[in-house]
């Protein structure tokens, strides 16, 4: 068992609104800076696999919505607001850690 | 009688599930003339020696109402020995329209089958109101045989305008859509389509228009099928509910038409509900009414490797754990207290997708040769034969390996028993294949050549003939279709010849065949050597001839409109 910080961007790299591909793993992650905050979640949507880089439009209260079908996801907590109920999207813990805004892990 | 083709000493599977026999089969002017032992000379002659003859395959789940347009042959659909297909399912159809109503369709369209907005706009033109003028857009310039269902949400954009997506319809308005329902029939429409699904929008995320209609309105419209006595009436509503089956219960007796719904499949999280299912719908059909519903032949399986795996994205500890680096990851993986908190997640009673049985989940492929006992093995057999707890064996295999072993799962359709009483069950009616749609997400034109390589062939599920009949003259018999879906004389010469050793379909790959050389996902098949339509081939070993024999298929009030006149 562990906790680890994976740091994926610097603090203030990111302006508003803006997103940033990251390779964690192995796997593609998607950092996005919302409403002064940081998310991190998968770069595939779970309803038809778009890649949210570039179907991905953010919304107001942390939302992202797929414009390949206009399935609409809770940054924080990866649930699937339209339509209630489908798959959630993969997200993943972001802090800002002094300089760094860093992914938390813990296992 | 010189025939204008002979298929020579092939297994004839004609189409009725009765046991197939070698036989030649003589055609002349586009229909099947002769079936026995046949000497005459003929314009083109197949050897068909150790090959399957059978009509050809009718896909009567599409959403090629565009593509067709623009692709004769909605490819890849002959290179799986599809000879007639079905448009216009899920309410989604192209006609009728007026002009200002386009965009309000290609909405639908884009959301809900994930067609390219750009692909619709450069490759639809729109130069039709009803949907009879639709389909005369196809005369003379198909290289299968089409037709379609006319749409619910098309016909109430075209009443109702944007209204369409806000409001429930008037009383007027419903009637001027009943005109819309007969006019489409009349004009060769073979039933009729609507969609419920609440997981349906459109592009602006709005409900698609069908969305709106309650039951009165939507039992309106099917009232015209019924009063005609002609036609099948499609649904989608959503997830499966059995609650689904008293409405399905009651529209298959006020309207005495087949109901079709979507879907029966297998899933390991609700494994149990295929059988409600059955159930359910046994007993309409025992009342006497028609309720099929459409079932997949395609397992949705996901191979993968502890390098970059999602299967375990709803368990927290296994999801944190798939985004460390690689080493980390291996170092944790070892570790029996992460183990230890990896079972407690799976042990979680949350509802999950994933199933959590080790006796599906399976090694597919090793990468050491000593492993090689393990390829095919599930997982709880590995942990048998190194008696180990499942989650152990799991991961020391893939550990001792790099992570590089490849595992499968499927999360549905991994019964072969379910599958086998599913795709058996005479209630049931095979494919929901969607060609012409989701085109850069996924492509099931193989959904036949699956159902004859993996089910009748590798899993023996059920016979060939049972096979064949499933895909043809089941389906023709449903909808209507006179003349088709046999191999006997006087019907038209659809055939695939198939090879029932090696016939099966490859997975997905991408092509930039769409408009605006856009890409899209296509699929070839193995084993598939001749798809003939109307007599003429159209495919011959992976190569398309070129020629456009298809014939517009319209339904049971065109023909009652032609006979009268």
């Amino acid at each position: 068992m562990g906790v680890s910080y994976i740091p994926v961007a610097r603090v203030g790299e990111l302006s508003a609104g803006a997103m940033k591909e990251v390779d964690l793993g192995g796997r593609q992650v998607l950092l996005a800076f919302v409403e002064g905050r940081y998310f991190a979640f998968s770069r595939t949507c779970p309803h038809e696999e778009a890649d949210l880089k570039i179907a991905g439009q953010l919304l107001g209260g942390a939302t992202i919505r797929c414009t390949n079908h206009s399935y609409c996801y809770d940054l924080a907590s990866g649930e699937c607001t339209l339509p209630k109920g489908a798959a959630p999207l993969t997200v993943l813990p972001a802090e800002e850690r002094g300089e760094e805004v860093c992914i938390r892990l813990e296992w | 009688m010189a025939f204008d083709l002979l298929v020579r000493g092939g297994r004839v599977v004609d189409g009725s599930g009765l046991p197939s026999y070698v036989a030649d089969v003589g055609v002349k002017n586009g229909k099947v003339v002769e079936v026995g032992k046949l000497n005459e000379s003929a314009s083109k002659t197949i050897d068909a020696s150790g090959l399957a003859v059978a009509p050809g395959f009718i896909d009567h789940h599409t959403h090629l109402d565009a593509q067709m347009l623009w692709d004769p042959y909605g490819t890849c659909e002959p290179q799986h020995g599809i000879t007639t297909v079905v448009m216009g399912n899920c309410g989604l159809s192209l006609a009728p329209v007026r002009s200002g109503i386009e965009d309000a369709i290609v909405k639908s369209f884009v959301r809900v089958e994930a067609i390219p907005r750009f692909a619709l706009e450069e490759g639809v033109k729109w130069n039709w109101h009803s949907y009879g003028e639709y389909l005369d857009n196809f005369e003379g310039k198909v290289g299968i045989n089409v037709g379609g269902l006319v749409g619910h949400i098309a016909m109430r954009h075209e009443v109702m305008g944007e209204d369409a997506v806000e409001r429930k319809a008037t009383g007027a308005e419903v009637q001027k859509m009943r005109g819309h329902v007969l006019d489409s029939m009349e004009g060769g429409a073979l039933g009729i389509s609507t969609n419920r699904n609440e997981r349906h929008m459109r592009e602006d995320g709005k409900p698609v228009a069908s969305r709106l209609a309650d039951d009165e309105e939507f039992f309106a419209l099917c009232d015209v099928l019924a009063e005609r006595n002609g036609g099948v009436i499609e649904t989608i509503l959503g997830r499966n509910k059995i609650e689904h089956f008293e409405f399905y219960h009651e529209l298959a007796k006020r309207t005495q038409r087949p109901v079709l719904w979507q879907s029966l499949q297998h899933r390991w999280a609700e494994p149990n509900l295929w059988r409600e299912q059955l159930d359910a719908v046994e007993k309409i059909f025992k009342a006497g009414y028609q309720a099929y519903g459409l079932s997949h032949t395609v397992p949705l399986v996901r191979h993968f490797e502890l390098k970059n795996c999602q299967v375990f994205d709803e368990f927290p500890t296994w999801k944190n754990l798939m985004f460390l680096p690689v080493e980390v990851r291996k170092q944790a993986f070892a570790d029996p207290a992460t183990r230890d908190k990896m079972r407690a997640d799976l042990a979680s009673p949350a509802p999950t997708n994933f199933h959590r049985r080790w006796d599906i989940l399976r090694v597919e492929k090793v990468v050491k040769p000593e492993n090689q006992k393990y390829n095919g093995k599930n997982i709880e057999e590995l942990a048998k034969m190194q008696n180990k707890d499942p989650i152990d064996a799991f991961l020391d295999l893939a550990l001792e390996e790099d992570l590089g072993t490849v595992f499968w799962n499927a999360n549905n359709g991994g019964d072969w028993n379910a599958m086998g009483e599913i795709l058996r069950s005479p209630y049931v009616l095979v494919g929901t294949s969607d060609a012409g749609a989701h085109v850069q997400f996924g492509a099931d034109f193989g959904y036949g050549t699956i159902l004859l390589g993996l089910w009748v062939r590798e899993r023996q599920v059920m016979t060939l003939e049972q096979a064949v009949h499933k895909l043809t003259f089941h389906v023709a018999s449903i909808f209507g279709l006179q003349g088709r879906g046999l191999l006997r004389p006087g019907y038209a010469a659809d055939m695939a010849i198939f090879d029932p050793k090696t016939v099966n379909s490859h997975e997905p790959e991408w092509a930039h065949d769409y408009p605006a050389n856009s890409k899209r996902l296509v699929q070839r098949s193995d084993g598939m050597h001749y798809t003939i339509v109307n007599g003429t081939v159209i495919h011959e070993d992976g190569r398309m001839t070129g020629d456009l024999p298809g014939h517009v298929i319209r339904g049971p009030l065109y023909r009652q409109q032609k006979a009268a006149a």
